[in-house]
């Protein structure tokens, strides 16, 4: 099979090796879970549960405050008792409300599904209708709703939905695993969207390490007898490979546009792990409450792939499952290595987009201190968009930010990959978050003070009218 | 399990990316090192002792000059970047192999201080250092450092007045004192061993390095080729003999060490091809109608000047679209309102 590409990008020691190829182990119930009320990107939802209730599996515990479309809802991930709704630390290092249910005898086996729904009979509505029910969102990233990405506006056509099943991260192997384990699920999720979005065409994209599950999808695809075309992208092995945008370029060799959206290319982008999700909302009627993901990394000494309640705390499941060398642990992540979140205790859930949970050595990562930049043009050559990192960093710290507009900042997707190749070990993608932020707070102010500028000038005009 | 053990360790914090590369730029330079090592080691065989000397002193005094400058200044100290030791090197092997030393000390102290350090030291300089001291050298003494001794394998250094293949060139002579057939004046210029710099004139030994700096990815190939395919284009054109042109007056050894200097070069891609271009460019025109016989130096030296500009040149980035034109965005608006 022909390997697709896109240019530049990096070629990096995977480290999948410890967990490459193990099946996903079922975590042992935990006796507490930590629900975040909000794992989405959107409006905020609110709880609609008490401390003292009794909640089962699969029960919806919070959802949108408003109804909007930019919601999901979240549901109990165990059955048990609220005992605590309150802020905790979440894996993006803020805080954020969490009910905290902690599971009782007897009754853990209670479970509060939907009935399953035909997605073949069903209309547009009530399938889209089922999965924001579900509570899906993009499993690998910011946690975007899935239903709204699978209702573009019509002026937007879509002609290929993409699974995506990269994976470029190192040390991550639960998509791996999940296409080993659930190929049939990962293609009927992928026949619910082709029917739903009307989109004849499908790929399912991964990099060129997975090579050797092609023979199985395969056989899964003639078996499957969805109709449509349903087809097999293999991709080299090259970070980034997992974006959105790059896969895109890789697949279909097109771009999406600067500022814009993977519809704005004509395609829907959806992460393997989603599918999945989507294919059990409707044949068992079950939310997304388990996440696979995977334990890796140096102070981990039984590295694996598992299956956990979204919720779920690490050190509340027993050692013999999850064992931790905490002498040699330095740093956790949530997430990939280029990508993901350090966080400061181990003491934070498990989430719907949670790919992995890290747990690194000092060797593992690095220390270094930043060093001058001696211009080598390494981030230059690196990045996979195109970009000019050191020309951005050097407007940034000048101070001009309008330049480091002009050569790319709000095109950089902070994939890590020039800041990986800079022998000075300058954090570049760090300053382009920074600069991003301070860029946002830049338009804010504009926008205040235009605002203000306005009422001052119209001190009469009628509330209604005001803007909101 | 105790339930302080998740507390136990004192994570580290910090934004992702978390792993790097392992080629730091220790690394880098110490591939440079090496990638310039043939050629040195191939002119301390070709003109003896002088050239190993002046080689050690000018990699010493370069180190030297830059611990003594920035602990004057009381700046942290780089010493263990390796960066002073490149521009040491690179300055020995374009000086005459029996330059007194004290000379090539002041050369390598003059291209480490004023050429770098005043600029701000590593990755701020705009001019090569390297080409900085030999200029220095250049104006300061100039009878010295045009002063050519040939070669002769491991033997005593002869008496001085060797001419090199481009003052034989400028002056209107004949190559034929290289060989006696055109083949053998090529073979010979390719070889290196004729009176010249003394790292810069066995071409197979700077190809050598020129792979190894491509193959471990520290250099780019744009400038460098795109430089000597200029000098060669141009060179024809005058009516020169091309093969010739680029053979000599280290046009391969500045195109390979000095054209891809990180600092002083630009970074971005359409930056180097245009910097390799003028610097060949005016690398022959120098050739053509300057003083010298040789214009390597300045060709490098005057893009250097141009490097912040060139680096405006950058590429078109992912999902870039075409700017509308102003006509339509206005009609755009019009339509709007
Ligand atoms: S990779 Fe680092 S040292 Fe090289 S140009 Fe970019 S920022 Fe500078
Ligand atoms: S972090 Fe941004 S600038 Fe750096 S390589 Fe990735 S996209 Fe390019």
């Amino acid at each position: 099979m022909a390997v697709s590409t896109f240019k530049r990008g990096l070629r990096l020691n995977t480290r999948k090796h410890a967990t490459e190829g193990f099946p996903v182990e079922l975590a042992p119930l935990p006796k507490q879970v930590v629900i975040p009320i909000n794992q989405h990107f959107g409006a905020p939802n609110k709880s609609l549960v008490n401390v003292g209730d009794k909640v089962k599996r699969g029960q919806r515990i919070a959802e949108g405050a408003a109804p909007g479309p930019m919601t999901v809802p979240v549901h109990a991930s165990i059955s048990g008792i609220v005992k605590k709704i309150e802020n905790r630390l979440q894996s993006n290092n803020t805080e954020g409300p969490c009910i905290i249910i902690e599971a009782e005898e007897g009754v853990s086996d209670e479970t509060d599904f939907m009935p399953p729904l035909d997605p073949f009979a069903c209309t547009k509505e009530e399938a889209l209708q089922r999965i924001r029910d579900a509570g899906i969102t993009g499993m690998g990233g910011a946690g975007f709703p899935t239903h709204v990405k699978l209702s573009p506006p019509p002026n937007k056509p879509i002609d290929v939905i993409i699974a995506d099943g990269a994976e470029c991260e190192p040390y991550l192997t639960t998509d791996e695993a999940l296409m080993t384990e659930k190929p049939d699920l990962l293609i009927k999720g992928l026949a619910i969207v082709m029917k739903l979005t009307g989109v004849g065409k499908a790929i399912i994209g991964m990099e060129d390490n997975k090579a050797k599950l092609i023979p199985m999808l395969e056989q899964e695809l003639r078996l499957g007898g969805y109709g449509g075309d349903i087809s097999l992208g293999l991709c080299r092995t090259l970070y980034p490979q997992g974006s959105e945008k790059l896969l895109i370029k890789a697949l279909m060799g097109r771009e999406v546009p600067s500022g814009g959206l993977p519809m704005d290319a004509g395609c829907i982008v959806s992460n393997v792990g989603s599918l999945v999700a989507i294919a059990e909302a409707f044949t068992l009627g079950k939310p997304l409450i388990d996440r696979d993901l995977t334990v890796s990394g140096g102070a981990c000494k039984l590295p694996k792939n598992i299956r956990a309640p979204i919720g779920t705390i690490l050190t509340d499941l027993p050692p013999q499952f999850m064992d931790i060398d905490y002498s040699k642990l330095r740093k956790v992540l949530f997430g990939g290595p280029m990508m993901g979140t350090a966080v400061p205790t181990l003491n934070i859930p498990i989430q719907k987009n949670t790919s992995g949970i890290i747990l690194m050595t000092e060797e593992e990562t690095w220390l270094d201190a930043e060093g001058p930049c001696l211009r080598c043009g390494r981030c230059i050559r690196n990045c996979s968009c195109k970009l000019s990192p050191v020309i951005m960093n050097n407007a940034i710290e000048a101070g001009d930010l309008d330049e480091a507009v002009k050569v790319g900042l709000m095109d950089c997707f902070e994939c890590g990959a020039c800041t990986y190749v800079c022998p000075a070990r300058i954090k570049l993608t760090q300053r382009f978050r920074v600069g991003k932020q301070r860029l946002r707070l830049k338009v804010q102010a504009a926008q205040a003070a235009q605002t203000k500028a306005q009422t001052a000038a119209a001190p009469a005009a009628p509330a209604s009218n005001a803007k909101s | 399990m105790s339930d302080t053990k998740a507390e136990a360790p004192l994570l580290l914090l910090s934004s992702s990316p978390h792993i790097a590369s392992p080629v730091g730029g220790r690394v880098i330079m110490a591939w440079v090192l090496a990638a310039i090592a043939p050629a040195a080691i191939f002119g301390v065989a070709l003109f003896g002792i002088p050239a190993l000397l002046n080689i050690v002193v000018s990699i010493a005094a370069a180190e030297f000059a830059e611990f003594a400058f920035r602990k004057i200044t009381k700046q942290e100290l780089r010493n263990g970047d390796l960066s002073a030791a490149v521009t040491g090197l690179l300055l020995a092997l374009i000086i005459p192999p029996g330059l007194p030393l004290w000379m090539t000390a002041l050369g390598s102290i003059f291209a480490i201080v004023v050429a770098k350090e005043f600029f701000g030291g590593l990755g701020a300089n705009v001019f090569n250092p390297a080409l900085i001291g030999r200029a220095f050298l250049l104006m300061s003494f100039p009878a010295a450092a045009t002063t050519w001794q040939n070669p002769s394998f491991f033997g005593a250094v002869d008496a001085v007045g060797a001419a090199t293949p481009l003052r034989i060139i400028k002056s209107g002579g004949s190559l034929s004192v290289l060989g006696d057939s055109y083949g053998a004046i090529v073979k010979t210029l390719f070889l290196g061993t004729h009176a010249g710099s003394i790292g810069e004139s066995s071409i197979v030994l700077i190809l050598l390095g020129f792979a190894v700096l491509l193959l471990k990815k520290i250099i780019d190939w744009r400038a460098p080729v795109v430089m000597t395919a200029t000098v060669f284009a141009f060179s024809f054109l005058l009516g020169r003999d091309p093969l010739a042109a680029i053979l000599s007056g280290g046009v391969v050894f500045g195109a390979v060490f000095m054209a891809t200097d990180y600092v002083s070069a630009p970074v971005t891609a359409t930056g180097k091809l245009i910097f390799g271009f003028g610097a060949g460019l005016i690398t022959v025109l120098i050739r053509q109608w300057g003083n010298y016989p040789e214009g390597v130096s300045y060709g490098i030296l005057i893009m250097n000047a141009a490097t912040p500009f060139l680096n405006r040149l950058i590429q078109k980035k992912y999902g870039w679209v075409q700017p509308r034109k102003p006509a339509a965005a206005d009609a755009a608006k019009a339509g709007a309102k």
